[in-house]
């Protein structure tokens, strides 16, 4: 009952400030609402009683990857509009294409009946102890594989970012 | 497992090269490396092993494409000697991703869950979005990676939306039991499904670069370093089809009619947008990059048509487009170093002064046309049979009128060869890198003639 | 497991005001209440030990270079920090002309909010906290971690340079040292093996962590304890405001209350690390027993938990103050080389050493 109204309110805030990601003119307030967003999604992960997830997901994307953003936005000053315009005919077909594509997603959640009709707030999988068996045993191998994929992100910041030259 | 195993550990020893200063040992170790696991992968033959809770299903099929990954980017290697010959910084780094973008491409054969499929596209993307950029100061280079890496990171998106949206519809990631949930659900599907179904077609369709998913290619192949070009053209686009291939045959052909027209249009399209587009492309590396789309469509009838028949027609497509394609970015790389640009009239009077190398680069360009007896014929042949068995008739006529179209675009490089008088200077290959172009274009025309040797083997 | 003379108290108390709460109103209301009854608690709890430990630093900092600091408010100079808060209180806030007003005026209050919100996940005695996550410590490193979100902003919408290179080296700094105080507190949680804060002081009723896991432990505390210097932006390393390169850094352009809002929360985030750091390594509000030693046990059990907690994050807050008045600044490529070549290395290296001495159980 209490959480209801809780879901909506995270929901109504995580929609309007991602709205407003795109809407906001400065790009520094775009990515304010963008972790604004974030939030919100951590509320929701809350609510599903995966706090391990929330508090990752602040970690990792309000609190390293948001930051990187401002840094970037500050250094770059990218304040001022230069923007370049788009032709109206691009605007429109991207407009008609996303219609499109949220119609076809909301007529699949619309038409999906839940097969299971449970709270929440009362599976465990969210919990550090039960996600730390899944991740370490069902999950193993992606879980050891994804560290190639950070060393390759790695070598290739290193690579991208020095000043040699090839 | 051995295989991505062996070359995690050999990407991390050539870093740890890298680190001691040892710039010689990289190219001997790689080389040596490769072999060794494609050793290890060919070991697992007929075996059949599952590993980790169905995570990965080493099958027959799965050691035959790693293979020929693994074979692909060590004939690509053989060129990096060269490639790399003035450069002073030690290559460690550039080395040892490519090295990672192949494990990637191995998980993107032998996944069995759609964590690993997804994980093998990323850890492959991710390794292409550096590499296309490591030439930095060229503009071209920035351009391409930058292209590749927001368009990527987006339609990634797409595929892993797609992902879980199938995983909502049937409650599980695994292959067999999404293919069991289609088995069972065959007559009345969720709309969940069918969505995440085309997501993640739109996803891997961009991976592929299928046609309308293509626009990147040509603009990211050409400003990519020839080197990585033929890495991304070969070893990128035989994974993903594979990927495409293997999650398909494996996870929903009890729901055939819900993807067929898809993939049908999708094919169509990328057969003839890409040989029609290839015929207005001013240097041979735009046109490699519109070759390689339309060849992606070709090896979409595989998907198709799926059949034991039709992964060993893939099989064979796969190894014969990969070596022609290996061979033309050879000579694009001699033909760019010595007249710093791969416009077709920088090939003229190529064929009096470079003979073995005109040779070559004509063979490999044939194959690709499918001018028998050469591989790409043979591949084609196959690959038009097993489809057409299937009852694509139109289909087969396309694909055949795309080939046809083909020869307008291969035949600019020949005709610049031999047929235009130019000043045609002399391309600086040592012996090694000949024997090399000499030794793929023999293995074009050994497929083309015993190609019994990859059609029986699934 | 020795009772606490003092475990009953603080749960009667308020499982009494619960009760109480939930007679007298409906649920909800009740509820609500308790949350704004906590809340109230602990923001009089955060401006208390804000004007103390802005006392004690000025103390602390007299007594390093031998004055004798505040002196004619009050007896010894207590009501000094009262005095200057009026102060701050009754100034003129003054706004900038050309700047991004919203961000400059919310910037303070993310600042406030997110050291705020770490205080939640304390334990200050047996139960006396407002939430005990079985991610508590996660949770804090997330929450702390945002408060350089509000520096940066101020940095930069103060449209001034000074202030947005004090933000860039705050920012640089903090995101750096994050990562070290989060990996020595894996250390531990390795060898507690939970991240609840309620179990990991449990955990050291015999012994502290600091002593059990001796050298990966010890290791780690030091490295705590730099890295949470810095984390907090405290000497040696307060490049970010230091004083004869930037004015003052970020909240150069701040008055009145909006500057006492950061000069608040850099205190407040001292407190906090200290007392994770007591908490975690320290033995957070248990107090100092030895196995066996009963009668000893007995004694050290009748001092009141919340003076164990209060002595040891005193503790560490008085290093700090040590540190910051004793070292000299470093350069900022001096503090982003040690964290990245020097701390971070070790902090991994660490992990692994801390994870092999617990699988072979060599841990006391």
């Amino acid at each position: 009952m209490f959480t209801k109204y809780i879901f909506f309110f995270l929901s109504t805030v995580a929609l309007y400030s991602a709205i407003m990601v795109l809407l906001s003119r400065k790009p520094i307030h775009s990515v304010l609402y963008l972790t604004l967003t974030f939030f919100a999604i951590a509320g929701h992960y809350i609510l599903l009683n995966a706090q391990f997830l929330a508090v990752v997901h602040v970690i990792v994307y309000a609190g390293a990857i948001m930051v990187l953003f401002l840094f970037t936005v500050m250094l770059l000053n990218l304040n001022k509009e230069e923007v370049s315009p788009k032709p109206v005919w691009i605007k429109i077909v991207a407009i008609i294409a996303g219609c499109l594509l949220m119609i076809v997603l909301i007529g699949i959640f619309r038409g999906y009946d839940i097969a299971i009709e449970k709270d929440p707030a009362l599976t465990q999988i969210g919990l550090v102890k039960n996600l730390g068996q899944v991740l370490y045993k069902q999950y193993l191998l992606p879980f050891e594989l994804a560290s190639i994929l950070f060393l390759t992100a790695m070598v290739g910041a290193v690579l991208l970012g020095k000043k040699e030259q090839i | 497992m051995s295989t991505i195993i062996s070359l995690s550990v050999l990407g991390v020893l050539i870093l740890a090269e890298g680190l001691l200063g040892k710039k010689a040992w990289h190219l001997p170790t790689i080389l040596i490396g490769l072999l060794v696991s494609l050793a290890l992968t060919l070991s697992g033959w007929n075996l059949n092993l599952h590993y980790y809770n169905e995570m990965m299903i080493v099958d027959n099929s799965s050691v035959a494409f790693s293979s020929i990954l693994i074979f692909t980017t060590f004939l690509i290697f053989m060129f990096a000697g060269h490639y790399y010959r003035g450069v002073q910084r030690p290559l460690d780094d550039i080395y040892a991703i490519l090295i990672f973008a192949l494990v990637g491409s191995v998980m993107m054969t032998s996944f069995g869950n759609l964590i690993m499929l997804f994980l093998g596209i990323e850890t492959l993307s991710i390794a292409l979005y550096v590499l296309a950029g490591s030439h930095k100061e060229a503009i071209t280079s920035n351009e391409a990676t930058l292209k590749y890496f927001l368009m990527g990171s987006f339609l990634s998106g797409f595929l892993l939306f797609g992902i879980a949206l199938l995983y909502g519809a049937s409650g599980s990631l695994n292959m067999d039991e999404i293919s069991a949930y289609t088995v069972r659900e065959a007559a009345h599907l969720s709309p969940m499904f069918k969505a995440g179904l085309f997501l993640l077609i739109i996803g891997l369709a961009f991976k592929i670069a299928i046609v309308p998913f293509h626009f990147w290619a040509p603009d990211v192949y050409e400003g990519t370093p020839t080197l990585l070009t033929a890495f991304m053209a070969t070893v990128v686009k035989v994974a993903s089809i594979v990927a495409l291939f293997r999650l398909f045959s494996h996870c929903f052909p009890a729901i055939r009619e819900t993807w067929e027209t898809t993939l049908w249009i999708l094919a169509v399209l990328t057969i003839l947008v890409g040989n029609l587009t290839g015929l207005y492309q001013p240097n041979l590396k735009r046109m490699l990059a519109y070759s390689s789309i339309s060849h992606s469509g070709y090896m979409m009838l595989a998907v198709l048509a799926f059949s034991a028949r039709s992964a060993d027609a893939l099989l064979l497509y796969a190894a014969a487009y990969s070596v022609a394609t290996v061979t033309a970015f050879g000579i694009l790389i001699l033909v760019r170093g010595a007249k710093g640009n791969d416009l077709f009239t920088s090939f003229e009077g190529l064929g009096r002064k470079n003979p073995v190398e005109a040779v070559c680069l004509t063979i490999a360009l044939l194959s690709l046309t499918g001018i028998p007896p050469l591989a790409g014929f043979m591949a084609k042949y196959y690959l038009f049979a097993t489809a057409l068995e299937k009852g694509y008739l139109w289909l087969v006529i396309l694909a055949v009128l795309g080939s046809a179209i083909s020869v307008g675009y291969y035949f600019k490089p020949i005709i610049s060869m031999y047929l235009k008088e130019g000043e045609g200077i002399k391309l600086e290959a040592g012996f090694a890198y000949k024997t090399h172009i000499v030794f793929l274009t023999v293995l074009t025309i050994l497929l083309g003639l015993l190609p019994a040797f990859l059609i029986n083997l699934l | 497991m020795t009772s606490n003379i003092y475990d009953n108290f603080v749960a009667s108390l308020t499982q009494s005001i619960h009760e109480w709460l939930y007679h007298v109103m409906p649920p909800t209301w009740a509820l609500i209440s308790e949350m704004t009854i906590i809340g109230l608690v602990f923001l009089l709890f955060y401006a208390l030990v804000g004007l103390f430990l802005v006392y004690a630093e000025r103390k602390v900092c007299a007594f390093m270079q031998n004055r004798v600091g505040p002196n004619r408010v009050g007896p010894y100079g207590i009501f000094q920090t009262i005095a200057d808060f009026i102060k701050l209180l009754m100034k003129e806030l003054i706004t900038i002309k050309n700047s991004d007003k919203l961000l400059f005026n919310i910037a303070p209050f993310i600042v406030i909010i997110a050291s705020f919100m770490a205080i939640a996940a304390i334990p200050f005695a047996k139960g006396l906290h407002a939430i005990d996550f079985d991610i508590g410590i996660l949770y804090v490193i997330a929450v702390s971690s945002l408060g350089v979100v509000g520096i940066l902003l101020a940095g930069w919408s103060s449209n001034n340079k000074y202030s947005l290179i004090g933000a860039m080296r705050s920012g640089a700094q903090i995101i750096s040292y994050e990562l070290s105080v989060g990996m020595s507190l894996l250390t531990i949680i390795i060898l507690a093996g939970t991240m609840q804060f309620s179990e990991i002081v449990q955990g050291q009723e015999y012994g502290w962590f600091l002593f059990k896991g001796h050298i990966p432990a010890f290791i780690a505390f030091v490295v705590f304890l730099i890295a949470s210097t810095a984390e907090t932006n405290r000497g040696p390393f307060d490049l970010a405001e230091a004083e004869s390169e930037l004015t003052a850094g970020f909240h150069t352009e701040y008055s009145g209350i909006k500057f006492a809002f950061f000069f608040l929360a850099e205190y407040m985030n001292m407190f906090i690390v200290a007392s994770i750091g007591a908490t975690v390594f320290l033995g957070g509000w248990m107090p100092f027993m030895v196995h066996g030693w009963d009668g000893f046990n007995t004694v050290m059990n009748y001092i009141p938990p919340s003076i164990w907690y209060i002595l040891k994050t005193g503790f560490i807050i008085w290093l700090m103050m040590w540190f910051k008045w004793t070292f000299p600044r470093l350069r900022i490529d001096q503090l982003l080389t040690l964290e990245w070549k020097y701390l971070l290395p070790i902090n991994l290296f660490n992990i692994l050493l801390m994870a092999f001495i617990v699988l072979m159980g060599w841990h006391f």
